[in-house]
């Protein structure tokens, strides 16, 4: 007698064992049912070409701007020497380098418009004309989303980079055609600053502008592709 | 009674409005002695109107930076005292323009935009662009000193800059906004359409409008002169 109850308590016991186990098993699935799902949803979410903006965002591209900011303090002095492009000469390689490294990290539409626009109010005080940046952002990232569909892509986020600055050049040289002729004086130093009217001299430098340009965005791809594969750009 | 009370600080969009001003005209007219006797006005206008500590630092990076551009111009220029005065007065205006822009607190920009219903994601980029960057100087000095510590080179060498400078800096960078956004989305703020208060409101006061009276007084003057 004390055999078969000792039989049923451990067939009881097994029975048990197997119920939970069955349990755990179907929790489990659950789990995994959710995690699936919410993984389709963010494959879902990032293949979108439009995606909402999150404070995180805000403030990367805030600082990165910042960074262009301060390297980009050298304007002032710039905007004064009449030579053709010396501008984006000077300011290409900082203008495409951290914009780049901004849309590396945050791979969304719009990413460099709103870069320009947190540094546009510095730029009223130093050169208004290049308030105007704004623009050259719009017809970039315009172009961007046209061949690339997005920021998915790294070299999205270079052609990005390399565009933006030497976009400034047939917008500056429409404002210093209408500014300077203002004064109507100062032709000499008028036809220094839209090129002396040389179509040779503004190829030239629109080529060596975008060249400087492209440096500064592969640049800060490389270093964005660097600190990701650290696990600090996520 | 605010609005007779006097204060230190301009209105951030009437400062905007008066750089603005200040850098068309000076660039346009440079070419005027008219133009240098404005500059000089408007510089006294603004040591009255609370930008005084602004106006004594833009004022020695005037002289040099101008100073070395004009002396420049005067000789490329065979010594034409015309184009000399002309980049004197490009530089001036330039140097004045930031002067009321240096005076307006990142604080005051951002709460006038909000005032005026910018986007939150602009007036937030725009509030830590602005203060971000006494930070930022800090952290160049800190991993330019950490080079030192370490032996690593001379940052003139672009290899040892790349290595030893731009990646540490940018890796520190990416920690700070990670930390930076934690703590603004700890204390509840959205970027959605939420309703929000601002406390302190920047209101225009008479000294904003004289202040901006005076400047166009002085524009007009040098055009009818």
């Amino acid at each position: 007698m004390s055999e078969d109850k000792k039989k049923q308590k451990q067939e009881l016991a097994i029975a048990e064992l197997i119920e939970s186990t069955e349990e755990v098993n179907e929790e489990n699935q659950t789990e995994v049912k959710i995690a699936k799902a919410e993984s389709a949803e963010v494959t879902e979410n990032e293949n979108k070409i439009f995606r909402k903006y999150k404070i995180k965002d805000i403030v990367f591209l805030a600082i990165i701007t910042a960074c262009t900011l301060v390297t980009g303090a050298i304007m002032p002095l710039l905007v004064n020497v009449p030579l053709f492009g010396i501008i984006q000469l000077g300011l290409g390689l900082q203008f495409s380098l951290f914009p780049a490294i901004g849309m590396m990290k945050v791979r969304k539409p719009f990413a460099l418009l709103l870069q320009s626009i947190f540094i546009s109010i510095f730029l009223v005080f130093m050169f208004p004309p290049m308030v105007l940046i704004i623009v050259c952002a719009i017809v970039a990232e315009a172009l961007t989303l046209l061949i690339f569909r997005g920021y998915k892509n790294d070299w999205a986020c270079v052609f990005a980079g390399t565009l933006y600055m030497p976009m400034t050049i047939p917008l500056l040289y429409m404002y210093y055609n209408v500014f300077y002729t203002v004064s109507g004086e100062e032709k000499a130093a008028v036809s220094m600053f839209i090129g002396s009217g040389n179509v040779g001299v503004i190829i030239g430098i629109t080529i060596a502008v975008i060249a400087v340009c492209f440096v500064g965005s592969l640049i800060g791809m490389i270093i964005a592709r660097e600190l990701k594969k650290a696990g600090k750009l996520k | 009674m605010f609005f007779f009370r006097y204060k230190s600080n301009l209105y951030p969009l009437i400062a905007i409005a008066s750089a603005l001003l200040i850098l068309v005209f000076g660039l346009v007219m440079a070419r005027t002695v008219f133009c240098s006797y404005f500059l000089l006005g408007a510089f006294v206008w603004m040591f009255l109107f609370g930008c005084w500590k602004q106006c004594l630092k833009a004022l020695p990076l005037f002289i040099v930076f101008g100073g070395i551009f004009t002396t420049i111009a005067y000789f490329a220029s065979d010594r034409n005292f015309d184009a000399a005065l002309a980049m004197a007065n490009r530089f001036g205006s330039v140097f004045l323009a930031i002067v009321p822009g240096m005076s307006v607190q990142a604080v005051a920009m951002t709460r006038n935009l909000s005032q005026l219903h910018t986007p939150r994601a602009i007036t937030l980029g725009m509030l830590i662009t602005m203060s971000f960057v006494p930070v930022l100087h800090g952290e160049i000095k800190r991993v330019r000193e950490a080079m030192k510590t370490r032996g690593a080179g001379s940052i003139l060498n672009p290899k040892i800059f790349y290595r030893a400078f731009l990646i540490p800096l940018v890796a520190r960078l990416v920690d700070i906004s990670d930390t930076l956004s934690v703590s603004i989305e700890t204390r509840g703020f959205t970027l959605g359409k939420s309703k929000y208060t601002v406390y302190k409101k920047e209101v225009i006061n008479i000294f904003d409008i004289l202040y901006f009276s005076g400047l166009v007084a002085g524009v007009v003057l040098v055009c009818v002169l």
